[in-house]
């Protein structure tokens, strides 16, 4: 794991509220995640409130990739804001913000997984779900002919306001949601830092310590499967109809 | 399902190579010429068309879904830390 994005920065001096602006040189801050640390430091506790709303949720689906239940996940994911509270005033801004606390998070919640033993369960699923089997259901295409390896199901389309009616959709959220809570502990810690999170491909890579083709092979995959959830739901409501 | 009456014959790229790459592809990670060949069979397949656009929209959709909130007392305890470890402000020489 790259030590200075997944854990604790490396020591160095403390540095004050006031010197945040110019002690900041590393490339990965927006303008955004550099005005929320400067309001961190002075102790705004809004701010840190819009910390842990922003990343909590991600953080609690993200850890319950790696232990036994949600409780172990709670603590884990407390712990992780923990060390986020100890380590801002060393946090020199090498990766992002998000990039930070989530490689905090995957740290913990491997060594609390380890520790339930549960490490033997966690490669079975990387055997399974590494790279080999195809994203999309092999039967949707033909098989023979002259149109081989083309549709032969092809997803119906969605209009426009499709996206807008499934947010709006208690049932639908719940359809996309369970998705992402059953996707095996690979393609679900992908999928959130990269569509959650918005954590960008090569820090993702860093944290995860896998190649980016590795990344898009997980990414797709977990984005099917969720796709495929809307369509089950999208099916369902138009024979309700 | 019907079959879809728009199926290309681009002989370069089937919609099955099309569904495993779409995600590369909709963040340019794919080379150029698998990028090139992509953009051209979607612009003549209606099924793959509709697959890419719906992979996009729920790349879109994530980040927008409630997640699990914070509960109330681990809330609290948070902001006791984080008041507990904030920086003091400097002090005048």
């Amino acid at each position: 794991m790259n030590s200075a994005i997944a854990t604790h920065e490396s020591p160095g001096p403390i540095l004050s509220a006031a010197a945040l602006p110019g002690g900041f040189t590393g490339p990965s801050l927006s303008q955004e995640e550099r005005s929320l640390i400067v309001r961190l430091r002075k102790g705004d506790e809004g701010a840190f409130d819009e910390l842990v709303n922003k990343h909590h949720g991600a953080l609690i689906r993200m850890a319950l990739g790696h232990v036994a239940d949600r409780e172990a996940a709670e603590e884990v994911v407390q712990d992780t804001w923990m060390a986020v509270i100890q380590g801002l005033p060393r946090f020199e801004g090498r990766s992002s913000l998000r990039t930070w606390i989530c490689g905090i998070l995957i740290h913990k919640a491997k060594d609390r997984g380890v520790r339930e033993k549960r490490h033997a369960t966690f490669s079975d699923f990387e055997s399974h779900d590494d790279d080999h089997d195809e994203a999309v259901d092999p039967s949707r295409f033909h098989q023979n002919g002259e149109w081989a390896g083309h549709w032969a199901f092809p997803p119906q389309p969605w209009d426009e306001q499709t996206p807008e009616k499934l947010l709006a959709s208690r049932q639908a959220v719940a359809a996309m949601q369970q998705a992402i809570d059953s996707l095996p502990p690979t393609l679900k810690e992908v999928l959130i830092l990269r569509d959650i999170e918005g954590i960008e491909a090569k820090e993702a890579c860093e944290l995860l310590q896998i190649t980016e083709t590795n990344l898009y092979v997980r990414l797709h995959r977990a984005r099917e499967r969720v796709r495929r959830a809307v369509e089950i739901y999208l099916e369902g409501a138009a024979l309700t109809v | 399902m019907a079959l879809n009456p728009a199926q290309p014959s681009v002989p370069d790229i089937t919609c099955r190579e099309v569904a495993e790459w779409a995600s590369a592809y909709l963040d340019a990670h794919a080379d150029d010429a698998t990028q090139v060949r992509m953009a051209l069979h979607l612009a003549a397949c209606a099924g793959c068309e509709a697959y890419v656009s719906q992979i996009a929209a729920v790349r879109d959709l994530l980040g927008r879904l409630p997640g699990p909130a914070v509960e109330p007392t681990l809330r609290d305890r948070l902001r006791q830390a984080f008041s507990a470890n904030r920086t003091p402000p400097p002090t005048k020489m």
